[in-house]
């Protein structure tokens, strides 16, 4: 049993005693009062002691009280003193005791007053209340009969008594180690080799410990860190590029329409500022009004240089894929990028202005779209979402296009992004022959899902107490995708 | 997207199948349903299908897609006889009109609502919001032909529909709900786009309201059609998915010379496609035959050229197919999305990490093990947080969003820090000590910077501290370092320093200005830290440009 020294001592203390109050036994210890019943109350959680608690009544004079002891007696005790026989009342006010002494004196029944005179009845013997001003008896009735006059006042004191129960009486039996306790292990004991022989104290291995908070990366973070892992391991290589772009490469290298409305300024954050068209400009604008080449019939119209030129915001990371693709359109091509995005939505439970999206594409001789579905669920699966279908969707610039789902416990078919084959109009100006598979993820969504949030804003806004609670990287489970919590 | 609301007992009329068919293979012809009720279900289909908007044009698919009628739609039109002319001044307004006749229409209810729909769907969808293309369905039987589409004075008046009195064009720009929502569109021309008849009643002043006069009920039995816009190939296909949706419902269609041109014209575009081309693109097998056969359920006209092509007639009506690959996707479509097989290909390459990345992750590991927990807040911030709260002037290299959608959202971070304090700010409630850290891009006139920025709130947070902090960072990052003054206003004078290396600034650190403190209601000393990694000499990160192979 883990015993302090403390609590050794407290129970060599009690040995061979019926219960002590604490007060004394802390006296014996040289401890105080506080000291020894926190002693006790341990050896009490063992089973070795037993602590009583006994609420006493003792009564101390009060104010008016103490005059009347230094005086000798009660008013009326005084008054009665302070004449023989009789004595006309008049004479008898100009006692000091009168104005209380009088009235207790008839109550009494020591005198009678009949035409302006008192006169003495009786012997007047000595009542409890009266030996109650001397040595107030807490159980008597002379100090209940004082305390209701104001003579006395009652406090209550709280006193503990603890006394060995037999466990704590066999324990002694078997004998203690008395030796003074040692709380911090030096370097002189260890090199010296005295700690083998040193008492080390014991802790309570159960107390709660002072809680402290290891330094962590954002939960949402280890997400994008394993999203990350996974396209790597597969062999992709990771893009970074700039938020700030010209719609050239945002829309119109996407063959994304002028006048989409996704370009429009109510989707889209536009900065007063242009970027010059980059060079195979001219190789897109032909692919936008007259299908360049390739037997596609293009959109028609005039294409504004002016549009493209004005910077945006970046809406999505596709662009990184066909910049990069721009420079390296030969075979194979795998390539990556998680970044952050900005659409012009109002803040709500499920919208922000900016959020990540993750972008993936191969291109090679001979992929082909079962090719894309393929690398579809097994990105999807390794992100645990291993249940994945697949819906004809809609891409500006993809074709064929599809909306991949994944099936999430209690929310059912959820989609989590889009996915397609590059159109030839999107890669046919950066000389690229191959096909281009593409898709993009909701970043955030996934994260929302395997978290277990409803609201998209708490992943930015950075709760502190939220991160210190979130379990660390490694330990999010690939399993973990579930409905929020209501 | 449009979401069209599809009558359960009408579309299965139109169809001839029920309803658990029909929903459980919607999806699959490349819809999204939104809801289901008790009448009817919600779908939204894809932006470049409006011939997909309204019921009658689903019901057209589904019967095809179902097996039950397949192939090319023949839509006979026959001459009307009647005409219509553009006024050449209307060249720089609104200059072109694509028209059409529909006789022996049956409204009912179901189909008006349907046809209300789908105009509306067009307008968004094709129109762009009536500026590209704008509809209108007049009552035939009301108006004499040939009509006239002119640019008229902007003080000509009729009966605008919904209304019993006359109003001036520019009237009903002010005065009439539709008038209000599209006044945009015209307002700046010296003259107004009108159609009118021979005996110049007005039917319509496009792109904004019909004339009440033409006004389209139950009873309602002939129809003329109007599409006008900026946008010829937009305003013909307007046209076109309206008379295919109309058909549907047994009407008949009459052309109209427009200027000596019939219009509409129906017949399909003829494409001759590459069988193995399009088995390679979807991995799957294919005959010239089969391929047919999976577009005509498609609604396409297809018949094999050879055995390798197939010669494909795309209905007049299908304004998205404007390549091959367009027609391979429908093939894929009817093949069944849930019958390809996925598969891994081949494709040997080595992954390589891009090193700002690689430099973020490294820097994540410094400040965690300083004791740090990371924070992501927004990029998106205001100039009154970057730089008025920090004590800071305006920077001239920030990019302010031209249309906000709110104050605290005007500009790109140029810096971390602030938002850092803001953290703080909505963590005040929260056990000390506080110790973040952020790493992430800033953006810097157009490009990026990715940057790291750290602090720690708590009653002994100090210069030493910050200091302490940005030696064990500066040396992690394995730069060759000197420590010097910095004046920057966020920090306290004589509690603030800058890290150079190579002859420059790559961080500052110290103890925040009590200003800065009470602007972000913080009460207790905060250390604080923040390192341009990207601009540092010992990362070899660039932004811009993606660095191809990450090295």
């Amino acid at each position: 049993m883990d015993l302090s020294l403390n609590e050794k001592r407290l129970l060599v203390a009690l040995k061979g005693r019926k219960a002590v109050s604490v007060a004394e036994i802390a006296k014996e210890l040289g401890a105080t009062e506080e000291a020894t019943l926190q002693y006790a109350h341990l050896c009490s959680g063992r089973g070795l002691a037993e602590v009583t608690r006994e609420v006493r009544t003792r009564y101390t004079l009060t104010a008016e009280g103490k005059t009347y002891a230094a005086a000798g007696g009660l008013p009326e005790r005084q008054l009665r003193d302070s004449f023989t026989g009789s004595i006309p009342v008049k004479d008898l006010q100009r006692h000091p005791m009168a104005r209380i002494g009088i009235g207790w004196m008839k109550k009494k029944g020591w005198v009678s007053l009949e035409g302006g005179t008192v006169e003495k009845t009786g012997n007047a013997p000595r009542g409890p209340d009266e030996e109650a001003l001397t040595a107030p008896d807490p159980s008597g009735e002379g100090a209940a009969m004082l305390a209701a006059r104001g003579v006395l006042e009652p406090q209550e004191t709280v006193m503990y008594r603890v006394g060995l129960t037999a466990a704590g009486k066999s324990l002694l039996e078997s004998g203690l180690d008395l030796r003074e306790e040692v709380g911090t292990l030096t370097r002189e004991m260890i090199v010296s080799g005295v700690w083998k022989d040193l008492p080390l104290r014991r802790y309570r291995v159960d107390t709660p410990p002072r809680r402290v908070y290891p330094g962590k990366v954002h939960p949402y973070q280890v997400l994008m860190e394993e999203m990350r892992m996974i396209l790597l391991e597969m062999g992709f290589t990771e893009l970074y590029g700039d938020i700030v772009q010209s719609a050239f490469w945002n829309f119109d290298a996407l063959f994304q329409p002028q006048d989409h409305p996704a370009r429009e300024m109510q989707d889209t954050f536009y900065l007063g500022h242009t970027e010059p068209l980059p060079p195979g400009a001219d190789r897109v604008r032909e692919m936008h009004e007259k299908g360049g080449g390739i037997d596609s019939t293009g959109w028609g119209g005039t294409w504004n240089n002016g549009k493209a030129e004005q910077c945006v915001l970046r809406t999505h990371t596709t662009l990184l894929s066909i910049q990069h693709l721009a420079l390296h359109p030969d075979p194979p091509v795998k390539a990556f990028a998680i970044g952050r995005v900005y659409r012009r939505e109002a803040i709500d439970p499920t919208h922000l202005p900016e959020f990540e999206q993750l972008e993936g594409i191969v291109m090679d001789r001979g992929v082909n779209f079962r090719h894309l579905l393929g690398y579809l669920r097994e990105f999807y699966t390794r992100m645990g979402f291993p249940e994945v279908r697949f819906r004809p969707g809609y891409f500006p610039y993809t074709e064929p296009s599809v909306e991949p789902e994944v099936y999430v416990e209690g929310l059912g078919w959820v989609e989590l992004g889009g996915a397609g084959i590059f159109r030839k109009e999107v890669t046919a100006p950066w000389g690229i022959e191959h096909p281009v598979l593409a898709w993009g993820l909701g970043v955030s969504r996934v994260a929302m899902l395997r978290l277990g949030l409803r609201d998209l804003r708490e992943l930015y806004r950075s709760d502190i107490g939220w991160i210190r609670d979130t379990p660390s990287a490694g330990f999010l489970a690939p399993d973990r995708a579930r409905k929020p919590q209501e | 997207m449009p979401v069209i609301s599809l009558n359960y007992d009408y579309l299965e009329r139109l169809v001839g199948t029920d309803r658990e068919t029909l929903l459980s293979r919607l999806p699959m012809l490349g819809s999204d349903i939104e809801r289901l009720e008790k009448d009817h279900v919600d779908v939204e289909f894809f932006p470049v299908r409006p011939d997909l908007f309204s019921t009658e044009g689903v019901a057209h698919a589904m019967r095809g897609f179902l097996g039950i009628e397949t192939g090319l739609r023949d839509y006979p039109v026959r001459p009307s006889g009647m005409s219509f002319s553009v006024d050449p001044a209307l060249g720089s307004i609104r200059p072109f009109l694509g028209s059409a006749v529909i006789r022996n229409l049956h409204l009912d209810p179901d189909a008006i609502l349907s046809l209300m729909g789908l105009q509306e769907a067009l307008h968004w969808a094709v129109g762009r919001g009536r500026g590209k293309v704008a509809i209108g369905v007049h009552d035939l039987d009301r108006v004499t032909p040939p009509f006239r589409y002119l640019a008229a004075p902007r003080d000509r008046s009729f009966v605008p529909l919904d209304f019993d009195r006359p109003m001036t064009m520019e009237q009903i720009l002010t005065d009439h709900p539709k008038g209000v929502d599209y006044a945009h569109l015209v307002r700046d021309f010296p003259r107004f786009p009108l159609i009118v008849d021979s005996r110049d009643q007005v039917l319509s002043f496009p792109p904004i309201i019909n004339g009440e006069l033409t006004r389209v009920t139950e009873r309602t039995r002939n129809i003329l059609l109007d599409t006008t816009g900026t946008d010829l190939r937009a305003v013909m296909t307007a046209v076109k998915i309206l008379c295919a949706a109309l058909a549907e419902t047994g009407a008949t269609l009459e052309t109209i010379l427009i200027d000596g041109t019939p219009c509409p014209d129906l017949s399909p575009a003829v494409r001759v496609v590459q069988v193995k081309e399009c088995a390679e693109l979807l991995g799957i097998e294919l005959t010239a035959s089969g391929m047919a056969t999976l577009l005509q359920r498609m609604r396409f006209g297809a018949g094999t050229d050879g055995k390798d092509r197939v010669r494909v007639q795309v209905p007049c009506y299908r304004a998205d197919i404007l390549h091959d690959w367009d027609i391979f996707e429908d093939v894929a479509i009817a093949y069944g999305y849930d019958r390809f097989e996925p598969a891994l290909p081949p494709v040997f390459t080595i992954g390589h990490e891009h090193r700002v990345m690689k430099e973020s992750a490294a820097l994540r590991g410094i400040f965690t093990g300083l004791g740090y927990q990371e924070v992501m807040p927004f990029t998106l911030s205001s100039e009154a947080i970057l730089f008025d709260r920090m004590r800071r002037p305006r920077s001239e290299e920030v990019l302010p969003v031209l249309h906000p959608i709110s104050e605290d959202h005007t500009v790109v971070r140029t810096e971390i820090l602030p938002l850092l304090l803001e953290t703080l700010e909505v963590n005040r409630h929260r056990e000390l000590p506080q110790r973040i850290f952020a790493v992430g891009d800033v953006v810097k006139g157009c490009h990026n910077e990715r940057h790291a920025a750290a602090v720690s709130l708590h009653p002994a947070a100090d210069y030493s501290e910050a200091y302490a902090h940005s030696d064990a960072c500066a040396r992690e990052m394995g730069l060759s370092f000197t420590m010097e003054d910095s004046s920057d206003p966020a920090f306290l004078e004589g509690r603030r320093a800058r890290v150079v290396a190579g002859g420059r600034p790559v961080a500052t650190f110290g103890e925040i200005h009590p200003d800065v403190l009470t602007a972000f209601g913080l009460e207790h000393p905060v250390a604080a830290l923040e390192f341009v990694v990207t601009g540092a000499p010992g990362s070899r990160g660039r932004p811009g440009i993606p660095s191809p192979d990450g090295r």
